[in-house]
């Protein structure tokens, strides 16, 4: 029998940046809140310190800081017509499962997403007619601009220590940074990162080809720095482990060393880890939720914690899980295209080529997460024309490295044996040789593409696992094959050696890691017909129920998802400090 | 005393002072490159040891935290030209220290925040 606890002011479920975030800031409008983690804690001291850290065996291929996949995962297939099966190891994706969540062990990549993809279909219906969008392609205007986000963006940038060059401070293009961005009030809190070798080489190729490079922002503090919150930050050291590791000299944006430390000394504030929240309550009256059933791992006890307010702050995909396991929200139905739980589930796609340069000594066990340099004119460039090409959404080209593994990273020619003494033979000759140059694409929602719950394979607690069924349409190959185009274009004009060449992905699969950007199943919207959330992202069935992070977003741009996750938590925040706690109730009307 | 006096006016500013005996001041501003990791309260470690009370200090010596073999087996006391010689440059200094630290190259700006971390130890010793 579950032990009824005392009532709390609010639940966070998952303490990653936006559990993190709203820690904080409701503790200090003196809420009391009640954060329940899955993981355990860890802290840069004890497991991030050298040499503990450059472990690739314990980070990588164990996973340490990621969800333990025999205790609940997902089950996947490609299309409705298939059976899914469990993924009994993480592949594709990797969902943290630690205090301080993904953001321990993400690169720090953050990205201004723009109203290009907020107002994504009224704008390409604007200006290539309403039949350009195919008709299984379910994307929606997110009901929210880029301009009401802004100031939350810098809110973000500057609390995790984003290090970057501006390319357009209030409408004004600066030399340098990225000319297609949206315009933003001031310059990032760091200069950008020292470019690499492969980034300088990438960026001269770019711009012999007449594209805009510039250097990618990143939360990797190129300086010591104290943030607005008054948290410390080292200087990224260009160790080469960011990407799968904690941060070795505390230079990386994470909420372990931001916001879960200041939440943690306020005390309004606890946090319980080793917590997994089974269901969320819902009231009596079917209009609020009442708290959550949550089990210590531990020992297997069995809780009920109530609460004012809940905020679903997991991983993306264990956010939509939680809704679909609590019956909040109408389950969606790709048949009768009814319903919106576990609607518009996005990934990305993408296309790499490598280089190799005989005679070049790239050293890629040097790189911080963000070191390599980007450009954008197949992406936010509304002035690049897709109607010659047919499809939506763009792709970002990156030249660089992030976390070359010195086990893991072992570029050879295509062609090479995969074992055996001609493989030794060419890994040691190829290795200081190598760089890449990748596309990231954007994915757009379609119709069948989506999360329910699964008929047949059930958890560690007896219950359904997630099934995602997804993958890549007509849209994602035209971009794909066009990406591939343009990143062969400015490989060859480079001159290397030898060339793997970029191909297009067709289909997905869920073996090889790809990208943890996963997005959709709960998403914003401007009415409860086609979203599950308004744009606070408050739940337009219980209104003291907020589910935060990239599981809101409609459909999957190009870009990381953190920068917009991190200001929409902001966002939220502002919405129940300021908004929610004095009147509770709808923030938009239905 | 009268050797310096024909330097040029110019010369004889804030850094020209403060590298005889360092600036503190100037030092506490640099100390923001280590903060991060070390702690400047006593008995409190981050990624890195506490730097409170480091001057006289033997290398490895606080039980609580734990150093490299490498610091550990130094032999080193950290007086000023110790610290010096260190921060200048960690990884030639002591091989195979686990410090994630480029180095401070600037003999300046040793000596301030040299100067600092004496003051600090100074002002908060037992």
């Amino acid at each position: 029998m579950a032990t009824k606890l005392k009532e709390v002011d609010a639940i966070i479920v998952g303490l990653g940046w936006t559990g993190g975030i709203l820690a904080k800031e409701l503790t200090e409008a003196g809420l009391k809140v009640v954060a329940l983690e899955r993981g355990a804690i860890r802290s840069p001291e004890k497991d991030f310190a050298v040499p503990i850290v450059r472990d690739e065996l314990r980070f990588v291929v164990r996973h340490d800081l990621m969800q333990n996949t025999t205790r609940d995962t997902l089950t996947i297939r490609n299309n409705p017509s298939q059976n899914a099966l469990p993924m009994r190891r993480l592949g594709s994706f990797l969902p943290g499962e630690v205090v301080g969540g993904s953001a321990v062990h993400w690169s720090g990549h953050t990205w201004r997403w723009t109203d290009l993809e907020f107002k994504v279909r009224s704008m390409y219906e604007e200006r290539y007619g309403k039949n350009f969008i195919p008709a299984d392609m379910t994307v929606q205007d997110w009901g929210i601009t880029y301009a009401e986000l802004e100031p939350y963006y810098d809110k973000f940038e500057y609390i995790a220590a984003v290090s970057g060059k501006a390319g357009n401070i209030n409408g004004q293009i600066l030399p340098g940074g990225n000319p297609f961005e949206a315009p933003r009030a001031r310059e990032y809190p760091l200069p950008p990162l020292t470019p690499i070798l492969a980034s300088e080489m990438f960026t001269r190729a770019a711009k012999n080809n007449g594209y805009h490079p510039f250097p990618r922002p990143a939360a990797n503090a190129s300086r010591a720095y104290t943030n607005p919150d008054g948290s410390k930050f080292g200087a990224c050291q260009y160790c080469g482990y960011c990407q799968r590791f904690g941060c070795e000299a505390n230079a990386k944006g994470s909420p372990l060393i931001t916001v879960i430390p200041i939440a943690m000394r306020n005390p309004n504030f606890e946090l319980r880890t080793y917590s997994w929240v089974t269901k969320v309550l819902k009231a009596s009256d079917g209009k609020r939720v009442s708290g959550v059933a949550y089990t210590n791992l531990l020992n297997g006890e069995e809780f009920e914690q109530p609460a004012g307010l809940v905020l679903l702050c997991a991983y993306a995909i264990n956010n939509v899980h939680l809704m679909l396991l609590s019956g909040i929200g109408e389950p969606y139905d790709p048949v009768a295209q009814k319903g919106v739980i576990g609607k518009n589930y996005c990934y990305q796609t993408g296309a790499g080529a490598t280089l190799f340069f005989e005679g070049r000594h790239f050293n890629p066990f040097m790189s911080a997460g963000g070191s390599n340099a980007t450009i954008d004119d197949f992406n936010i460039n509304w002035d690049f024309d897709r109607g010659k090409h047919g499809f939506v959404g763009g792709y970002n080209v990156a030249g660089g490295f992030n976390t070359a593994l010195p086990i893991g990273y072992r570029p050879v020619p295509r062609g090479t044996p995969q074992w055996g003494k001609a493989w030794k033979a060419a890994t040691a000759k190829w290795y200081q040789t190598a760089m890449n140059i990748g596309a990231s694409g954007s994915v757009m929602a379609n119709r069948y593409n989506y999360y329910d719950l699964d008929p047949t394979y059930r958890n560690a607690f007896g219950q359904p696992l997630m099934r995602m069924t997804f993958d890549y349409k007509e849209n994602e190959h035209k971009m794909g094959r066009h990406a591939a185009q343009v990143v062969n274009d400015i490989a060859k004009s480079m001159n290397p050696t030898r060339l793997n060449e970029a191909t297009v992905r067709t289909q997905w699969t869920v073996v090889p890691y790809q990208s943890t950007h996963n997005t959709g199943g709960t998403i914003m919207g401007t009415n409860p017909r086609d979203s599950a959330l308004n744009k606070y992202l408050q739940s337009w069935d219980c209104h003291n129920l907020f589910v935060v992070g990239a599981n809101v977003f409609p459909h999957n741009a190009s870009y990381n998802p953190t920068g917009p996750v991190g200001a929409l938590a902001y966002r939220t925040a502002d919405a129940i400090k300021n908004r929610y706690l004095k009147d509770p109730g709808p923030l938009v009307p239905a | 005393m009268g050797a310096i006096a024909w330097i040029p006016a110019m010369l004889v500013g804030a850094v020209g002072v403060a590298h005889a005996g360092g600036d503190p001041a100037r030092g506490e501003k640099l100390y923001e490159d280590c903060v991060a990791c070390h702690p400047i309260e006593r008995s409190v470690h981050g990624i890195g040891p506490t730097l409170y009370g480091i001057l006289g200090r033997k290398a490895g010596e606080m039980a609580d935290y734990r150093y490299s073999r490498a610091l550990r087996d130094s032999g080193i006391t950290w007086t000023v030209e110790a610290l010096d010689t260190f921060i200048a440059e960690p990884q030639a200094s002591v091989p195979a220290n686990r410090m994630p630290y480029a180095g401070m190259p600037d003999a300046a700006d040793r000596a301030d925040l040299i100067a600092y971390l004496k003051k600090v130890s100074k002002s908060s010793a037992p």
